[in-house]
């Protein structure tokens, strides 16, 4: 143990140099040591990382270096070890883009996929819908739908959004997923509700009461979720802007109650909504009051959010954002350009001499 | 560049938020990099040119967010490594601030606090790992540093003694006993 620790050490030691200066035929060269039996995943691991860095450093592979390099690392299967079965799946999805014959993989990754080891599971998933194309996705049909409403949020999380990519090539086949797809958007785990809301949105893309029912039944429900209240935010404000009758009222209440959420993040959704419909008679007050406090945060994110969406709204309503001529004042000298740019050419925009004066 | 359009419009509802994160070191190079849209720099040759005009106007000024090229860009250095996640110019803000702070407590608590370019580029595999947890294709997969981590790091020997649960040192053990049955 002691000597292969040392060993460890000494090329991790050199680990920050050699990344400097790598040799693409070098380190393909080293994919010769996936061959050795039994596999040493330390060895393996750092020689895949160097080809995930090389490939990131922007360097191209020629399909028959990919290729060669990708049948290399499917020997790696034999070892058990976490991290290189997770990094093998990782050069297995940058691989698959440039490599021939990919799906040599599929069965493997099934395996994994469906096997006892929840580390295995979710990331096998991903890397084996990379490596899936259309004529192929109804051999895993089955076990995809039971990953996604498989309990483990990771593997039911990797499943959904695994489904939506594959739905931009194969989009009826996704679409028989639906049943499941519901089952996952009750689930407890904010993800994964997140996750399934969105790709039950994109397979009813075309189907607009049936997303109205979908909002209706979601906005009544008590979401907790701030990623999938920010979702279902817009997809109420897209709702509204589409729809001109009394049912629209409902959606209007529902983000004006998310301006009293407890995430900043969700506020923020639900008063740039308010703000940018196309149709408000309503009272705009409670949103830019929101946005005027937004100005006056530490956070710099929060201040640019804040200003840009009150610099869009003087093009429509110039008097709710004369309310905050101070705050966008105060804003002129931030520290941050893009926020202080953004405060002039609002200030310009209203026009108010008192304010060019000062 | 800022982009000033005046025009309201409503953010989209697609879960396909995140265009791009990366991490560089203090001279602009990059460590790490992905982009997920396709539309969006799509060879390496204007990503650099990209990366190296976001450092230049970020490095010196720790503003957390720019206006770039259409991109809203929220930003966090330490030492001398800097992390960057790009959105489109119609993106929540803050959605795209709590993917970088969980992209950059990830990888925080991955080099134990250390966060410069020497450490990371010992544990380049795990940040790697973590970088494919947080995002995939553009999704947000996971936002939970806690859960990201669990997923990234597995290597029970590399953590102190002092800070190892009762599973991580029998997994240590039972790793080692089987190296030196191999031996």
């Amino acid at each position: 143990m002691s000597s292969f620790k040392r060993d460890k050490k000494e090329e991790e030691e050199g680990g920050c140099f050699s990344f400097q200066n790598l040799d693409k035929t070098i380190v393909l060269q080293e994919s010769r040591y996936f061959n050795e039996t039994p596999v040493n995943p330390r060895k393996c691991t750092q020689i895949l990382t160097k080809i995930l860095f090389l490939l990131n450093q922007g360097e191209t592979f020629s399909t028959q270096e990919a290729t060669e390099a990708f049948f290399a690392i499917t020997k790696l299967f034999q070892s058990n070890d976490v991290i290189l079965r997770r990094m093998v799946y990782l050069c297995i999805k940058e691989l698959s883009k440039l490599a021939q014959d990919v799906i040599i993989v599929t069965s493997s990754l099934t395996k994994d996929m469906t096997g006892k080891e929840d580390l295995y599971r979710a990331a096998a998933i991903r890397a084996l819908c990379s490596v899936t194309d259309s004529t192929m996705i109804q051999a895993i049909e089955r076990y995809m739908k039971q990953a996604i409403v498989d309990r483990n949020p990771a593997v039911s999380s990797a499943a959904l959004v695994s489904s939506l990519h594959l739905s931009s090539t194969s989009p009826d086949l996704v679409k028989r997923w639906t049943s499941e797809a519901q089952e996952a958007l009750n689930s407890e785990k904010s993800l994964v509700s997140y996750h399934a809301l969105g790709i039950l949105v994109n397979i009813r893309r075309t189907d607009k009461l049936s997303t109205m029912k979908l909002v209706t039944r979601l906005t009544k429900s008590s979401i907790k979720s701030p990623y999938t209240l920010c979702l279902l935010i817009r997809l109420a404000a897209q709702l509204v802007e589409d729809d001109a009758s009394e049912t629209s009222q409902a959606y209007i209440e529902f983000i004006d109650g998310c301006l009293r959420h407890k995430s900043e993040m969700v506020i923020y959704e639900a008063a740039h909504a308010i703000v940018n419909l196309r149709k408000t008679t309503r009272d705009l007050a409670p949103a830019v009051s929101v946005l005027q406090l937004f100005c006056g945060s530490s956070k710099a994110t929060l201040r640019l959010a804040g200003a840009r969406t009150l610099a869009k709204l003087t093009t429509k309503h110039p008097a709710a954002v004369s309310a905050c001529t101070i705050d966008l004042e105060n804003l002129i000298s931030d520290p941050n350009r893009s926020v202080a740019t953004l405060a002039v050419t609002t200030l310009l925009a209203t026009g108010a001499e008192s304010s060019i004066d000062r | 560049m800022v982009h000033t359009n005046l025009e309201g419009s409503l953010f989209e509802p697609t879960l396909y938020i995140v265009k791009g994160m990366c991490i560089l070191d203090n001279e602009g190079n990059r460590i790490l990099a992905k982009y997920y849209d396709k539309d969006i720099l799509p060879t390496p040759k204007e990503q650099k040119a990209f990366e190296k005009n976001l450092f230049n106007k970020t490095h010196r000024a720790n503003a957390e967010i720019i206006m770039l090229d259409g991109l809203t860009c929220v930003y966090k250095s330490n030492v001398d490594l800097f992390f960057y996640v790009m959105g489109s110019s119609h993106e929540n803000e803050l959605l795209l601030q709590s993917v970088l702070n969980s992209l950059y407590e990830s990888v925080s608590i991955l080099l134990r606090r250390n966060v410069e370019k020497r450490v990371l580029m010992d544990n380049l595999d795990s940040v790697m790992l973590a970088f494919d947890e947080i995002c995939d294709g553009g999704v947000i997969l996971d936002s939970d540093p806690g859960s990201i981590v669990g997923r990234a790091a597995l290597r029970g020997e590399d953590v102190p003694l002092g800070e190892q649960t009762v599973v991580q040192v029998l997994q240590s053990a039972r790793e080692q006993l089987k190296w030196s049955l191999l031996k």
